[in-house]
């Protein structure tokens, strides 16, 4: 994939990205403010936003859930790895699965109360897929560019 | 339409999954990814195709399921709200007051965001309807649900190609 197509991928994964933390950029723009009930919305799409379960920071909280914001964040990181480096290899679909396990089994542990819900735990087991997801993510737009050109 | 009618049936469901509150808290940010895979699996199915799926058809198939669970989801969050003249913005607005005032920011946008949001409330508490409300909805329903049904479409077709090459998968 050409070096402005990964980069266009990085500057959208860093906007969604930032978005989850607007109560912070408040503090450096009031404005942001307006944007505020708007972007709540948004992410209610994607996150059950679950007041228990949100990151809390210096002056708020996040937009999404604890594992919402690790796969968003694990998608951010390594497209920034992809951004210097352009990994040419297929990624065996196992991979995919194997990292999605950890945090469906803490899904289901801590719902049938085997142990209590930790935002650490999942935000790791987020981090996890995310960072994994974000190989499959690239590999089909890959094709598609690939697709496209033929 | 026929074409895409596993796409309008995944679609529907994970419309009407998305304003169901118990079940979104299980199904989280997977819902729109996930129906945009099955919609592809499903018509694999029905048209008893063993061929590869592409890239181009699985983005087509991500980006249908996406529209049609927003024109659903849409559809029913402003059908209930006319009816209800109750939703979200009504039930967390004191909340959405407090987290504005402990803000720290200048008081007149303080003054100009709660009015604005204010004046939802109380369109929505009158007339069921608010234009700034149903923008809002419309917006974020179509351009978040079809951009997550394209990426599960296009990561979808790779978990089901994969199957296609090694069956014993």
């Amino acid at each position: 994939m050409r070096f402005q197509y990964r980069l266009m991928l990085f500057i959208v994964l860093l906007l969604w990205f930032s978005g989850i933390f607007i109560e912070w950029w408040i503090s450096f723009d009031n404005h942001f403010l307006f944007a505020l009930p708007f972007l709540q919305k948004t992410y209610s799409l994607i996150c059950h936003q679950d007041k228990a379960k949100l990151l809390i920071f210096n002056h708020g909280e996040t937009l999404t859930c604890a594992r919402c914001t690790g796969i968003y964040l694990g998608l951010l990181l390594v497209s920034i790895i992809f951004l210097f480096k352009d990994f040419k290899r297929k990624f065996p679909v196992k991979f995919l699965l194997y990292a999605s396990v950890p945090m469906f089994a803490d899904v289901i542990l801590y719902s049938i109360n085997v142990y209590h819900y930790s935002k650490l735990v999942a935000f790791n087991t987020g981090l996890l897929l995310g960072s994994v997801g974000f190989l499959y993510l690239y590999t089909g737009l890959n094709n598609l560019i690939l697709e496209m050109k033929n | 339409m026929k074409k895409y009618l596993s796409a309008l049936v995944c679609g529907f469901g994970a419309g009407v999954l998305q304003i169901v509150p118990f079940l979104r808290s299980f199904s989280c940010c997977f819902i729109i990814p996930l129906a945009a895979f099955v919609s592809l699996m499903l018509n694999q199915r029905a048209t008893n195709s063993r061929e590869k799926i592409s890239s181009k058809k699985a983005l087509m198939f991500g980006i249908v399921t996406g529209f049609y669970a927003a024109l659903f989801g849409t559809f029913f969050e402003l059908f209930i709200t006319l009816i209800t003249k109750h939703n979200d913005i009504i039930s967390t607005f004191p909340e959405l007051q407090r987290m504005i005032e402990s803000f720290p920011v200048t008081p007149e946008i303080k003054t100009e965001v709660l009015n604005l949001f204010q004046n939802v409330r109380e369109e929505i508490l009158t007339k069921g309807f608010s234009l700034l409300y149903t923008f809002s909805v419309l917006m974020n329903n179509f351009i978040v649900n079809t951009i997550f049904g394209a990426v599960g479409g296009l990561v979808g077709a790779q978990i089901i190609n994969n199957r296609i090459n090694n069956p014993s998968n």
